[in-house]
């Protein structure tokens, strides 16, 4: 058993870190919020060039074909800098299920567009349902034809005024209940009958009601064949929990160093805060649960990157992630004291984000039940021991 | 990085495993702190303890002229791992021998203490079962300031005092224990010293100290006039306050082993929950998903300190984080297990053998002893002081 990083993994972790202690101070997460397209074209063009978007897309589509370790490494120290961008859209919700799913030509006239030009892309799947589930998908594509015309609204579509494609979730047989009813359409964004509006959140992270007004799409921009989009999901789902949990994970650890530097500066009583055990206890627990945090992660992210995702390895590693990435921060702002609710402290910039980091790659709820159902299945060792 | 165990490591899982199938009924849990209050179950530890000192295994880290393996950092974790799953009884042979006072007088012992102790330990003798004096009735987690003193004449050391929370004195050969030698001195750290006494000595009284539920782990120890010859002080004299810093150190490690008690009785309690329907009950669902995530958290955890430890790096707060965490979700877990045993959870802890017992009481002890879990070792709270102070580079808080 090894906890330690590869040398390559090493060098790949301090060159994201430099690269965003650079390009992404937070001054500029500031700046951002108030931008309309809520990222900066130039640090996503500087991201292109170092070959970021492509760090797990083959060589032969322009990427550079690491390892999922990688691509863990570099969301947990864009969460330390709360870096906003497009990048868990574009790369995890759409490029990993094209990488996966893609025909070849799907791939061939996608995965360059994202490694080698930038290319946004935005997954298009919540509704006003507000549910995880299958029958959370209301948006209906019909058959025409060679092509599909597409029905409905979705919600909290990230980055959609600066995208080029949206990967849509659709009923494509409404009239069966099973799992095999919705289909995954590439989507041009400039197409007609798609029309947006931007939702106002509280990170001010870019968020649209994207409305398809019978909107055309030819069949061949269906991703992983006709009503196979669930499947299609769920798979991407467990990379996208335990990257978005990597991100969350980056995110409280510099949320819990911020506190404890804060807590070894301001003095009450003629004393640093930091030396009074009711602040020194929180922050021992909340240590531990951010380490707990971080090698759940790492353990998810190392079973994926060996070919062996463990849907219960997974579903920690985002669960956890839910319930520390919001205890760090709250109790957090707590020990800052009236000063870290204000918008002078950095931590409050982790806060907003807390709400949109939960229900990206699964609710706590969700994964909870995840578990139980790996629970229910699996026969413990005080069983089986002595069958033989 | 690396998640699994080498081929070697699971086969000597399975080894145990074996040894277990072997040894242990089908259904037995074992419980912490219950062979020191049960007889039949101090005898049955005894004599698994036996079986595995014959392995080798009882001591399996310790070198091999010491009656050991020279087994490595993470065989011992497994063994520690699998022992808690399994509840294997006897292995601390009460608490401290194989835990703590074989490891510290291999470090620090003289030649003769060596060899006159330590194959005690590690053959299961009953003549090498200790017990540790610690604590005072007013020298708890401010440990340093405690007053039982040995006062040098001659070739022998008079001790007298009083120590208290003396677990397993009842069974205990030798008493391993912490004195005062010196009363001048500049800071109360200075001036103790470590001996070893014989329990069967003259003037020394042992009294038992019922827990609240009736048990008897706990004795209070009286020493009047107690001769102890000069060659049984461990360790450097005046210096005994840092050779029982790194006895603690071996003390406190070992969260692997609780992680396995946690997950038995935890795959236990799923069983049960399945058998009785309450797993469709939502809330079930939601706290026991939120215990498996716990107790998978205290898993890397564990292994994240013993991996350092074998990196040949000094662990510096991580094994009070381990038992603080672990400490909290004794007292989670068995909460829980209560309100899912319901009713049934009122039925006397100590009466295991009732036909309303559920699961072998495993619930019940776990709950009342949560408490007393928390305390060993340094409490939960003191645990936290030594992270914030040496995890996170605070100022001392106390």
């Amino acid at each position: 058993m090894d906890f330690a990083f590869a040398k390559e993994h090493e060098m790949i972790r301090n060159s994201v870190r430099e690269f965003f202690s650079k390009s992404c101070p937070v001054d500029l997460v500031r700046e951002l919020k108030d931008d309309d397209k809520g990222y900066d074209p130039r640090m996503w063009k500087k991201m292109v060039q170092l070959g970021y978007q492509g760090l797990v897309i083959p060589e032969e589509y322009g990427g550079l074909e690491g390892d999922f370790l990688e691509l863990m490494i570099f969301m947990e120290e864009a969460g330390k800098k709360i870096v906003p961008s497009p990048f868990f859209s574009t790369v995890v919700q759409c490029g990993l299920p094209l990488l996966d799913f893609g025909s070849k030509s799907q791939k061939e006239a996608f995965l360059p567009g994202i490694a080698e030009k930038g290319d946004i892309w935005s997954l298009a799947h919540t509704e006003a349902t507000n549910s995880e589930m299958v029958a959370g998908i209301k948006l209906v594509a019909k058959e025409e034809g060679a092509d599909y015309i597409l029905n409905g609204t979705k919600l909290f579509v990230s980055y959609a005024n600066s995208a080029r494609y949206f990967l849509v979730s659709a009923l494509t047989r409404p009239e069966t209940g099973t799992e095999d009813i919705i289909t995954l359409f590439v989507v041009d964004a400039n197409s007609d009958g798609v029309t947006m509006a931007q939702m106002p959140t509280t990170a001010h992270d870019k968020r649209f009601e994207v409305t398809f007004t019978d909107v055309r799409v030819p069949a061949e921009r269906i991703l992983g064949g006709l009503s196979k989009g669930w499947t299609v999901l769920q798979k991407t789902m467990q990379s996208a929990a335990v990257l978005k949990a990597a991100e969350m994970s980056g995110g409280a650890a510099a949320a819990l160093q911020l506190t404890v530097n804060y807590t070894k500066e301001r003095k009450q009583f003629d004393k640093p805060i930091g030396s009074f055990q009711a602040i020194q206890h929180r922050l021992a627990d909340l240590l531990t649960q951010t380490e707990a945090l971080k090698y759940l992660v790492y353990k998810a992210a190392w079973m994926i990157s060996e070919g062996s995702p463990s849907d219960f390895y997974i579903s920690a590693a985002k669960a956890k992630a839910n319930t520390v990435y919001h205890n760090v921060c709250h109790q957090g702002i707590v020990m800052h004291g009236a000063i870290g609710w204000t918008e002078e402290m950095d931590i409050g910039l982790y806060h907003i984000r807390t709400r949109a980091h939960t229900f990206d790659g699964g609710s706590l709820k969700q994964h909870r039940q995840k578990i139980v159902t790996v629970l229910q299945n699996h026969r413990p060792d005080f069983m089986t021991l002595y069958d033989s | 990085m690396e998640f699994r165990f080498t081929k070697k490591e699971e086969q000597f899982r399975q080894q145990i495993r074996e040894f277990v199938k072997e040894n242990i009924p089908q259904g037995f849990i074992g419980h912490r702190f219950w062979d020191e209050q049960h007889p039949p179950s101090w005898d049955f530890g005894m004599a698994i303890a036996k079986k595995l000192a014959e392995n080798n295994w009882l001591t399996i880290n310790w070198p091999k002229e010491f009656g050991g393996m020279g087994a490595s950092n993470w065989e011992k974790a497994i063994m520690t791992e699998e022992v808690g799953y399994w509840g294997i009884p006897g292995t601390s042979m009460g608490i401290s021998g194989t835990r703590w006072v074989g490891p510290s007088l291999m470090a620090y012992g003289t030649e003769e203490q060596k060899k006159k102790y330590v194959p005690l330990i590690a053959a299961a003798d009953p003549d090498g079962v200790w017990c540790t004096g610690y604590s005072e009735p007013d020298s708890g987690t401010d440990l340093a300031s405690l007053q039982t003193f040995a006062e040098q004449v001659g070739d022998e050391y008079i001790i007298n005092g009083q120590k208290v929370w003396t677990s397993c004195a009842h069974y205990a050969r030798w008493l391993w224990m912490i004195c005062r030698t010196e009363r001048d001195v500049a800071k109360k750290h200075q001036g103790l010293s470590l001996f070893i006494v014989d329990m069967k000595s003259e003037g020394l009284k042992v009294s038992p100290l019922k827990n609240i539920v009736g048990g008897h782990v706990f004795n209070e120890l009286f020493f009047n006039d107690v001769k102890v010859p000069a060659k049984n002080l461990v360790g450097i004299k005046n210096k005994g306050w840092s050779h029982l810093m790194q006895s603690l150190s071996y003390e406190r490690s070992g969260a692997v082993g609780i992680v396995g008690t946690l997950q038995r009785v935890f795959d236990e309690l799923v069983q049960y929950t399945m058998e009785s329907g309450q797993i469709e009950q939502s809330d079930i669902q939601q706290q026991l998903a939120d215990l498996a995530i716990d107790i998978e958290s205290a898993r890397v955890l564990g292994y994240q300190a013993v991996w350092k430890m074998d990196r040949g790096e000094k662990l510096t707060y991580e094994p009070s984080r381990d038992k603080a965490f672990t400490d909290v979700l004794h007292e989670k877990l068995s909460r829980l297990g209560m309100d899912i045993i319901g009713a049934y959870s009122q039925i006397d802890v100590m009466d295991k053998d009732s036909r309303w017992t559920q699961l072998g009481g495993a619930i019940e002890h776990m709950y009342y002893t949560s408490m007393g879990i928390a305390l060993a070792a340094g409490t939960t709270d003191t645990q936290r002081n030594l992270v914030g102070q040496f995890g996170l580079g605070l100022p001392r808080s106390y």
